[in-house]
């Protein structure tokens, strides 16, 4: 206030002060502003106490200051003086204004009363004079209502009777929203009066309708006509209560059945991939079929979406459609898949379909289509990636098997090595191109794809350890050696009895296993690594992914496993051989030996085959020289001395008694280091070739060990044994223990022979000399006459 | 897993195949053994197991007649058992009293009992009557087979039954069911097959080559173990005998002997020619419920059923027995004569 203040003059300030403490009762409120700085010295206050101000004056002040604030104080009470005089003034001319003014209203208050009256009478008349007017029109008013009411009724009827016309004429200008109009309109007269005036009005109007009914129903049909024209014929025909469901029932089974045309038949698949195919490199009129098909699903996208705003309440419907179309789609692709396809052919199939169902996706967003297809999707792609395995292991069995028919028409070519040699490269070649495949799978860009890259790493990965695993299994089951962990298959493997699968193929299938081991598997591995790694955790959580170390060491096993089982095959042919030998002859009665038992023949011939096999299917041992020098040094040394201690003991034998014959065996065996006789296996022609001969001597000592024999059944075993041993010395990489069994079996002869007595070495050179003379004999004979 | 010098040894002076435990002996872990040799005077040696188990000590020597090729303990008289012999030329079997030892009497006569002298071909084994006091023997040879009642008292042993094998069957050994005594094994060129005695009838056969030695598992009824030349051992469920239930391994040559732990179910124990004894262990739940073969199953089915290959031998070991009376210990034989008792026991906590 104290700021408004300022700008006013002083005296009007006063004047409103003055004013205002005279009107308000209370001045602090309105002096607030200017008593804030008051204080008891303030003169204006209302707490201002004259006694004290005038002592502090008094007390603070010299004279001169207090005469010349005795004269400000006099010429300010001067000035309030007049100032309240000139406002008594003021407000009193006010106050005599206002009794003037009451004076001259109450003289002029005299006379409204009689006005009033007169206003009165005059309203009265006119009303009473406007009520004749009114009643003398009534009659006439009334008249023209009538007519009024009766033109509308005139006019109506004229409508319902001009209906038919109408209609026509809607009909020949096709609007039929305008026909529909007048017809709902008419449509409560033509009800109650139908029957009775309006009969042929009604008959006709109703024809009408029907030929619009009939021809919005083709509209609402034809596929030519727009959505928006469609959509307004579906809404009329609702209008004229036209069942539409069945209508709709009926579009919708259209839809369904051109549902059908859409599915990419796995026929027709092939050929949208082969002219897709052939669209690279020739003109791009073949890609006809893709196009065709694209456009159909278009279309087919386009009616549901007609539809979908047609039938908004049929969604449901359309949904399943749709869901219909998707999981038609990769049921066929999973037929399609059954069949060998390329990982190029699979992605263009799979990148229409999944166009198709983008589209429908953008139609029915609802329908969850792109979860329930990402799904499918899935599935799909995880069985292309199992049948591309299995596919791959089809085609490696295939290969050994194929080979394995020809070989009994061509034994003498090196069947076996090209057996080995074409299953290795079908292995190496599948396995490349499975890689491409699944690298074509990780680059496709499609959405779904993106993905699931981590989940297609996963499966090719899982697919990669299960398809070596079932190829181990089958390959044992190749083999004939079908462990009893695969019960299951029991008919099957039944059915080929191990006599039927060819030695050759299971020392195939042994080398085979190497092979993997050592080449296919760290190629896997290298590729996994390269192009396959990473991102899969959910894979690790279902099961291992691919472990090579694991792999490797299932496939080191089988090898060996297979190597044995050659090698238990090809020493079981001769076992039997052997125990023939043994069996038939009574050895107690045998007769003087004359000639080399054939059962030599047999049995190197057995050895040849065995050696002709390896040679085609294994490596040669590198080492062969080294090793015989090094590991088998010390043996050969020992051996040979007890090889002379064995031809003394034979020769002294003559004359000396058995008893001290089995002590001398027993002393030679303590000089003797123990041969190892039962090595490991290597993967090498000699050492298996050796490996079969140590154990068919052992067999062959065995048996010996069975039977007692007469000095010519020792006799006999002597010579034999003799003659083997140039020629199997010769195959044989350990010549050591193959002279040790070979004593060992003559030794036990001896032992189990009642009447020891050797034959003279002139007599077993003679009857050996003769044996090979006949052999070559034979041989030439043989080379002669074929 | 080399066999050490843990077991105990004993040598006997010729070369020998049969070992064979002394069943009926409830005092001392013994174990009957005969020698194979052509010319010389043959031994049965009567071993027993001292009692602190460290040393084998040989409680009998008696000398027989022929090479012994089979050799089978009396289940229920310590004292009796049966040989199977040949002169070289000819086989023969015999059932064999040890006499009353009155000291250190080297070398005594064994009491003949009884010859089972009824055969024409080659003798194989002689098998008794599985469990308890009962007087019937079987007696095999190549093409026949007869059942036999003994009467100790008497000395005499009469046919009961017998049956023809057929000509082309030329039976290796045998083994009488435990489970069922009206159910005898054979092992034969190329099935195994199994007799009913009651008919004496054959009733059923597995096509199974080559086979040299089988047992019966005394734990479990319808397991029966093969031992064959080549392809190692096979276990067999006798209801389902298409498809052998197990295979193991084996051995680098052939099994010989194969022998089921009268105590332990599926410990197995085999003898083969690469001079080396095999303990194994046939899980036996595999072959029960197979079909619910989880993975953790099948990983354990390809842990190493091979416990531990005893290979301190310097022949091929034919000869192999457990002992019944400590189920744990096992003797064994190889061809240059050297009986070898083992402890299975440090392999017992694996099973």
């Amino acid at each position: 206030m104290a700021t408004e203040a300022a700008p006013m003059d002083e005296k009007a300030k006063r004047m409103r002060d003055l004013l205002s403490s005279f009107y308000a009762p209370d001045p602090s409120i309105s002096t607030s502003g200017s008593s804030i700085n008051a204080s008891f010295d303030n003169i204006n206050s209302t707490s201002f106490d004259a006694d004290q101000y005038m002592d502090l004056m008094i007390k603070k002040s010299n004279l001169e200051v207090l005469l010349q604030r005795h004269v400000q104080m006099a010429a300010e009470i001067k000035n309030l003086d007049t100032d309240l005089q000139m406002l008594v003034y003021e407000n009193y001319n006010k106050f005599i204004s206002a009794t003037d003014t009451i004076k001259r209203m109450k003289s002029n208050i005299f006379g409204m009363e009689g006005n009033m009256d007169q206003l009165l009478q005059k309203i009265m008349s006119v009303q009473s004079r406007s009520d004749g007017v009114n009643t003398s029109l009534f009659e006439k008013r009334e008249h023209i209502e009538k007519l009024h009411r009766t033109r509308n009724l005139l006019r109506k009827v004229q409508f319902i009777y001009d209906l038919p016309a109408r209609l026509q004429k809607c009909i020949k200008s096709e609007t039929y929203g305008d026909a529909v109009r007048f017809y709902i309109g008419a449509m409560p007269i033509l009800k109650v009066y139908g029957d009775t005036s309006f009969q042929d009005c009604r008959r006709a109007s109703e024809e009408a309708i029907e030929i619009i009914i009939k021809n919005l129903q083709t509209k609402l049909f034809s596929d030519s006509e727009s959505i928006q024209a469609r959509a307004e014929a579906a809404v009329l025909l609702k209008q004229l209560d036209v069942p539409v469901d069945s209508l709709k029932d009926k579009l919708l089974e259209k839809l369904e059945q051109s549902l059908d045309g859409l599915q990419i038949k796995a026929k027709e698949a092939s050929l949208l991939a082969e002219h897709n195919d052939s669209s690279n490199d020739a003109e791009s009129s073949d890609q006809l079929p893709a196009k065709i098909h694209e456009d159909a699903v278009r279309g087919f996208s386009e009616a549901m979406r007609a539809y979908r705003e047609i039938f908004p309440d049929s969604e449901e419907r359309l949904f399943k459609l749709a869901r219909a179309l998707a999981a038609m789609h990769f049921e066929n692709m999973e037929l399609y898949i059954r069949k060998r396809v390329s990982a190029a052919d699979f992605l263009r199939i799979f990148r229409i379909i999944w166009e198709d169902v983008v589209l429908m996706d953008e139609v029915l967003p609802e329908a969850e289509l792109s979860d329930l297809s990402a799904e499918a999707a899935q599935v799909t792609v995880k069985q292309f990636v199992a049948k591309t395995f299995s596919h791959l292991q089809q085609d490696i069995s295939d290969t050994i098997l194929k080979f394995d028919i020809n070989q009994k028409e061509a034994v003498e070519e090196e069947v076996l090595k090209v057996v080995l040699e074409a299953s290795k490269k079908a292995g190496l070649q599948g396995i490349t191109d499975i890689f491409q495949d699944f690298r074509q799978l990780l680059d496709e860009n499609t959405g779904i794809f993106v993905k699931m890259k981590d989940l297609i790493i996963g499966w090719i990965q899982n697919g990669f350890q299960d398809f070596f695993r079932s190829l181990e299994a089958q390959f044992l089951v190749l083999s004939g050696k079908t462990s009893s962990s695969n019960d299951t298959e029991g008919g099957l493997v039944e059915g080929k009895s191990s006599e039927k699968i060819h030695a050759g193929l299971i020392l195939v299938l042994a080398q085979l296993s190497v092979f993997i081991e050592q080449k296919v598997i760290p190629r896997v591995t290298e590729e996994i690594a390269a192009s396959f790694s990473g991102g899969n955790s959910q894979a690790f959580e279902n099961g291992p992914a691919f472990i090579p170390g694991e792999l490797c060491r299932v496939f080191h096993a089988a090898s060996e496993k297979l190597l044995q089982h050659y090698i238990d095959t090809r020493t079981q042919k001769i076992s039997v051989l052997l125990r023939k030998r043994f069996k038939t002859p009574n050895w107690v009665k045998h007769k003087e030996p004359r000639e080399v038992h054939m059962f030599v023949d047999m049995f190197l011939h057995e050895l040849e085959e065995i050696g002709k096999e390896v040679k085609q299917v294994l490596p040669q041992g590198t080492f062969r020289k080294h090793k015989r020098t090094d590991s088998n040094g010390s043996n050969t040394t020992t051996s040979s001395r007890s090889n002379t201690l064995h031809n003394d003991k034979m020769t002294r034998s003559n004359s000396q008694r058995a008893r001290s014959q089995l002590f001398e065996t027993h002393l030679a065996k303590l000089f003797k280091q123990k041969v190892e006789i039962f090595t490991k296996v290597e993967f090498t022609q000699e050492s298996v070739v050796t490996t079969t001969v140590k154990l068919c001597l052992k067999s062959l000592q065995e048996y010996v060990r069975l039977q007692t024999f007469n000095r010519s059944g020792f006799q006999q075993i002597q010579l034999d044994i003799q003659f083997l041993k140039a020629p199997l010395k010769e195959t044989v990489e350990d010549e050591a223990a193959i002279d040790f069994l070979l004593d060992e079996v003559i030794v036990a002869a001896s032992e189990r022979c009642l009447d020891v007595i050797p034959l003279e070495p002139p007599i077993l050179d003679k009857l050996i000399q003769a044996k090979l003379a006949k052999s070559k004999e034979h041989n030439n004979n043989n080379t002669v006459s074929s | 897993m080399q066999g050490g010098s843990s077991g105990i040894g004993y040598g006997l002076k010729y070369q020998a195949r049969c070992i064979s435990d002394v069943k009926a002996d409830t005092d001392y872990t013994s174990f009957l053994t005969g020698t194979l040799s052509l010319k010389e005077e043959n031994e049965v040696h009567l071993l027993r197991l001292s009692s602190g188990g460290s040393e084998l000590i040989c409680e009998g020597l008696f000398s027989h007649p022929n090479e012994i090729w089979d050799l089978a303990s009396c289940p229920f008289d310590q004292r009796i058992f049966s040989t199977v012999f040949s002169t070289g030329e000819s086989f023969g079997a015999a059932i064999w009293q040890i006499p009353e030892l009155y000291g250190q009497l080297s070398s005594p006569q064994l009491e003949r009992v009884a010859s089972l002298d009824a055969h024409v071909g080659k003798i194989n084994c002689v098998l008794w009557w599985p469990s308890g006091r009962c007087d019937k023997l079987i007696s095999m040879a190549e093409q026949n087979i007869f059942l036999w009642n003994l009467d100790c008292s008497k000395k005499s042993a009469e046919v009961l039954s017998k049956d023809s094998a057929g000509m082309l069957h030329s039976l290796s050994g045998g083994a009488w069911n435990p489970h069922d005594v009206n159910a005898v094994a054979a092992s034969g060129e190329s099935s195994v097959q199994f007799w009913d005695l009651r008919t004496m009838k054959k009733v059923n056969s597995i096509e199974h080559a080559h086979v040299r030695g089988l047992d019966y598992n005394p734990k479990r009824e319808h397991i029966l173990i093969t031992a064959e030349d080549e392809s190692g051992i096979h276990v067999w469920d006798l209801r389902k005998a298409k498809v052998p239930v197990q295979e193991l391994p084996g051995h680098t040559h052939w099994t010989w002997a194969v022998k089921c732990n009268p105590e332990y179910d599926g410990l197995i124990l085999s003898a083969g020619t690469d001079s080396a004894v095999n303990l194994w262990y046939a899980s036996a739940s595999s072959s029960d419920d197979k079909l619910s073969e989880s993975p953790v199953e099948s990983i354990r089915q390809r842990v190493n059923p091979l416990l531990n290959s005893y290979t301190d031998y310097e022949d091929s070991v034919y000869g192999l027995a457990w002992s019944s009376r400590e189920p744990w210990v096992f003797a064994s034989l190889s061809y240059d004569g050297r009986v070898v008792i083992e402890s299975v026991k440090p392999f017992l906590p694996r099973i």
